[in-house]
Order: structure tokens, then sequence, then C-alpha cells
């Protein structure tokens, strides 16, 4: 059939037919309007924050990051057993031992062990919390150098009295902007400022406060400074080692050998908390699909009220137009020609109020964005969800009025008034 | 010569039980190939009833009917559609153009239902509208001509197909006399070449132009009928 065009023919005359009702038609779309706006502004607003937030917590945290922490491995009211007694902890060896479970996939290791000390110099004197750094912690906390220099291997290595302070450090301590190569005291040990760090911003939206302003308060010292001389610790025990792991996809089982390895490395004690990697893969991953079924819930609702209205206008046209129906039938159409008549007009009329309902839903998605202060992101996806949920319910709610056209009786369809 | 139309024993009963109407109490009636053939009869003796059946709009309710040779009773809808699109053109008083389709598609259509290429279909409705005298119309839409022009469009569509039968009900009912007689003269001008044609009409002047008058009366025909056959 397609060679003798008559699609095109069928195509052509629902064409003119829409066209010559164009306030009906319009009625009839709208439904299919609202429902593929809705559906696609719904996904985009969802996609929009989604992405958002992602971005978020890549900036303050991200989803990249297993955190292992000491914890007790004593239970309430019970006594410490030997060998419980005599772990060390969380120590530098077990970071360096987790790099190598999966070299490729780890791409930082921040180790960090933290101290309160009185910190003085010519301008100020507060107390503060000191971080002790150790292997990538700058680096893998986003911290950027702005001048001066990192610590060394060496500076870890021989727990060199050097320190690196944040950029509000500096403005507390150093008011006057010199702060480099001077000389701080922390706690009782005089250190080298040799490094300075650039301001961190990070805001949620334009109007709020800086998330990062407690990250600008850094005061750090070698890790090994910080054990040994503040605090006597020998063994240089740590606080928390967090490994950079970018692919969500190996993150689960890395966790679960690092586990492993940790529990041989500490006399089958687990001493120790790494994240919870599935939970936060799942939450990751199932992010915005709350939102995404409600919103589709209630485009597929407009739909449906559209569809109905749509059957009733088709219903009443249908009497308007029994004789023409009954002529083309004379002339030779089967009942089959005037259903896919029908249905070529109804499904026409679904891609174009389709059409129209991309431009509603994103101005739409537009809209509530700017409201929300999120970037809009429309994924491809939700247009072709949006559209093909309209043609489904177009094409479910054409099919009752269209049998009911191919059904009519030739006679009687022509002698119709 | 083969017959055309060939029914014996025709009924047809609309309702049912206490309220049934007989419109046909059997119809024996044969019409030859290329006959020109008048139904006549007052309103109510069943000649659109007859009409209906012979040009395959509606099915007796008893009897049989071959149209062409071919029997068509207990015949699908589909499998009649296409008998309608292949050997009957209609001819109706009203004309029954599609008021939103240019000339040119009105008499394309039962060329397209009947699957014909583009080009063809093109080719033969400007063929059609040449033969009706109106060639210089097809672009335009039915409103824009007069009534004979349109009921010349509604025959070249009928004649689009080249049907065995050309079926029209009362083609001059709408129309003033002059071009009544014009309409008339183009149906017997479609008859000298060949077609068979069957006016249904109440009015025995224009019954008079055809060769052969079949008259209904009450569901049945009337007399002796004139045979010229």
């Amino acid at each position: 059939m397609a060679a003798t065009g008559a699609f095109r023919e069928r195509l052509l005359s629902a064409w003119v037919e829409i066209r010559e009702n164009l306030g009906r038609s319009t009625l009839q779309a709208l439904g299919v309007m609202l429902g593929v706006a809705s559906v696609l502004g719904g996904f985009s607003i969802s996609d929009s924050q989604r992405r958002h937030s992602d971005e978020l917590f890549a900036k303050i945290g991200g989803f990249d990051k297993l955190n292992v922490q000491p914890s007790e491995a004593i239970k309430d009211g019970t006594q410490p057993s030997a060998l419980q007694n005599a772990n060390l902890g969380l120590r530098a060896d077990d970071a360096s031992r987790g790099e190598t479970l999966d070299l490729k996939a780890v791409q930082g290791i921040s180790v960090q062990k933290v101290a309160r000390a009185r910190v003085r110099s010519p301008f100020a004197d507060q107390d503060r919390q000191i971080t002790g750094v150790a292997a990538d912690y700058l680096a893998v906390n986003g911290y950027t150098l702005d001048t001066g220099r990192l610590f060394s291997a060496r500076d870890i290595e021989t727990a060199a009295p050097v320190c690196v302070l944040g950029y509000e450090a500096v403005s507390v301590f150093f008011p006057t902007g010199e702060a480099l190569n001077q000389v701080i005291r922390v706690g009782d040990i005089p250190v080298t400022v040799v490094g300075i760090l650039k301001e961190k911003v990070f805001r949620f939206r334009a109007s709020e406060g800086n998330v990062f302003a407690w990250r600008n308060k850094i005061v750090a010292l070698p890790a090994t400074l910080v054990a040994e001389r503040m605090q006597g610790d020998a063994y240089h025990r740590l606080d928390r080692i967090v490994f950079k792991i970018p692919s969500i996809d190996v993150i689960e089982k890395f966790s679960a050998g690092l586990s492993a390895l940790l529990v041989s490395n500490h006399r089958q004690q687990e001493d120790f908390r790494i994240d919870d990697v599935a939970k936060r893969v799942r939450k990751r991953r199932s992010q915005g699909d709350v939102y995404n079924l409600v919103f589709m819930l209630s485009g597929i609702l407009s739909l449906v009220g559209g569809g109905m209205v749509n059957v009733n206008i088709q219903l009443a046209t249908l009497k308007e137009r029994v004789r023409e129906v009954g002529v083309k039938m004379a002339i030779g159409a089967s009942g089959r020609e005037v259903f896919k008549e029908f249905m070529t007009e109804a499904l026409l009329l679904t891609g174009l109020g389709g059409f129209v309902g991309f431009f509603i839903g994103v101005a739409f998605s537009k809209v509530i964005t700017t409201v929300l202060e999120v970037p809009l992101y429309m994924d491809p996806k939700s247009f072709v969800w949006a559209f093909l949920l309209a043609l489904v319910f177009g094409f479910l709610f054409a099919i009752y009025p269209a049998w009911k056209a191919s059904r009519l009786s030739p006679m009687e369809a022509l002698r119709y008034e | 010569m083969p017959a055309i139309i060939e029914t014996t024993g025709l009924t047809k009963v609309f309702g049912a039980n206490g309220n049934a109407v007989h419109a046909l109490r059997g119809i024996d009636l044969t019409v030859m190939r290329g006959e020109f053939v008048a139904l006549v009869g007052p309103s109510g003796s069943g000649k659109s009833t007859l009409m209906a059946i012979i040009g395959c709009l509606d099915s007796p309710t008893a009897g049989t009917y071959a149209l062409d040779g071919v029997p068509v009773q207990g015949l699908s809808g589909a499998a009649l559609a296409r008998i309608r699109n292949q050997k009957i053109g209609f001819v109706f008083q009203s004309y029954n153009l599609l008021p939103k389709a240019s000339i040119l598609r009105n008499v394309e259509l039962p060329l397209l239902y009947a699957g014909v290429s583009r080009r063809e279909r093109r080719r033969r409705a400007l063929e059609m509208l040449e033969k009706v005298g109106i060639p210089e119309k097809s672009g335009v839409l039915p409103a824009q001509l007069s009534g004979g022009q349109r009921q010349r469009v509604a025959i070249a569509r009928a004649l689009a197909n080249r049907p065995a039968l050309l079926l029209a009900d009362e083609p001059t009912g709408a129309l003033d006399s002059k071009t009544g007689a014009e309409v008339l003269e183009l149906f017997k001008e479609l008859h000298r070449q060949g077609n068979a044609v069957m006016l249904v009409t109440h009015d025995p002047h224009i019954a008079a132009m055809a060769e052969r008058q079949v008259e209904l009366r009450d569901g049945l025909i009337l007399g002796p009928e004139s045979a010229a056959a």
C-alpha cells in the first residue's frame, strides 16, 4: 500500500481535517500537550535536581570516597581480650597495604590525624584544630596550593616541623598576608609555614553562604609530627584513612577486600569501620526514581484525562461525519480503511500535541529550575518517554471512536441526516 | 450479452415481528451489460432499498443477487467494499462530494481505495474530469462549483474505476431543469459508450429517457416489464 501513497493521502486528509477544525483540534490535543509537558517537565526537573545534587556531592565529598575510621572492638560491659588490647588501631601501614588491593582503582589516599592545640603567631593566639596529614590528604580533599609548597615525602617521613595554612588561617595568624617562611607555634612546637592554600568556596545557591568556610581554617602539619611530638604516639595511629575511588562499580568490591585485609592485619579484630558503600551506591542509583515515578504518573493521569475528553469529542464529531463515512464506504472504502483514516487523524493530532507539549515542557522546566536555582538539564530520554507515553495513550483512546466509525453500515450512514 | 444484474426473489424486511416492514417482496430483475434502465416508482415503493441492495450497500433478507455474474449475498463487509469500489459507480442526488478535498482528490478517492499508484490516479482522475466536461476545475473545492458541475464531478468519481454499473439515485433531483437535462445527456452519452446505467427516479419524464423502465410499487415490480433486451 505504501507505494500507492495511501498513507500519505490519509495523512493529508487528516491534516486538512485538523486544520479546518482548529478550535476543536486544539481542545483535543490539549490533554496530550499537558501530558507530554508534565512528563517531560517532571523528568527534566527531577534530572536537573539530581544532576545538581550529584555535582554538589562531588564537590562537598563525593560518592567516590571510601572512609575508614577506627572503632571500638570491645562490646559494652566486657573486658577487652589480650588480642584486643594488643591492637594498635588504624595505622599508615593500613593505608599503603590497602592501596595495593587495586592500584588502578585507587586514585588517591588521604591520611588524617587530628589534634587540638594552641596556635600562636605574632598576630594571634587561638585554640585550633590541628590536622595531621599524610599521603594525598590535601589533593583528595580538594585543596589547591596558592603559594609555597606542599609537604614532601621527606617532611612526612622525618616529621619535619613545617605547616601549610588554609586561607582563613592565614588571614587570622598573618593579617598582613606575609605568612610564608614565618614561624608559628603549634602547642609548644615551632613550625615554619611552607605553603598557603587557596580559598575554598562552595555555595549551594548563589544567595547562600560558603559551605566550605570551615575548610579554610585548616592548619596542616605532617601526621607524623602530630603523632610523635604532640601526642607521643610512636605507632603513628590515624584517625581516618580515605581511599578515593572514582569508579562506582568497583568500590563495593574494593570495600569488601579492604575489610578482609584490615581484619587479618588487625589480629582478626574488627576495630575499624568502613562506610556502607553498598547502601550509598544504591541510594545514588535510586535517587530521583520516586520523583520520576510521581511525575510519570501525573503525566499519565493528564493523558488519560485528555484521552477521555478526546474520545468524547471524537464521538460527537463522528455524528457530523457519518454521512462522509457513508460516502467513502459507497465509493469503496472498507471498514478497515475508515478505521485507519480515523486513527491517522487521532495519531497526527497526538503527534502535533506532543510536539507542542515539548515546548510547554521545556518552558515549564526552565521556569521551575530557575526558581530552584538549579541548572536545567534535559535528558533526551525524557523526550522519548514523554512522546512514547503520549503515543500509547493517544492510540488507545483513538481506537474506540475509530472502531465505531468503521462499523457504520454504509446504507444507514449514507441516509444519515 | 451477459447479465450485469440478476436477482431472484429478493426480499427485504426492516424491523422484526409485529412491526416488520416489507420493503421488497420478491424482486426478479435482470439487467444486461450496457443497458440503460430507469427504476421508477413513488416514494415508499422500495426503489431506494432495491438500489441499496443492487449497490451492495445493503444485503437482502432473502433471495439471490449476482452482480456481473458474481453472487454477492453473504459476502463480508470488506469484500462488498471491494465490489462497490470496482464494479459500481454511485451518483447521488446531493452529489456527496467531500467538501474539504479538491475536485481532483474527490475523483481520485475511489482509485486510492483501489490501490492505484499516485501517478496513475492523477492521470485517470484528470481523464474522467475531461470526460464529464470540466477538466479545468481540478484544483478547486466542491463549494466553488455550481450544482451541475458538482454532479459532473460526482459522475467523474463514479466512473474513475471504470465500473460495470453506474447507479444514479435521483441525479437531477437537486438541479434546475436545464442543467438536469445536461446531466441526463451525459448519462446517455456514457450509455452510448457502453456503460450500464441504472437510474433511480420518481419522475416518469426522466425515466422515459432510458431504454427500459422498471416500475416498482409496494415492493414488487409492476406489470409486464417492457423488456428491451
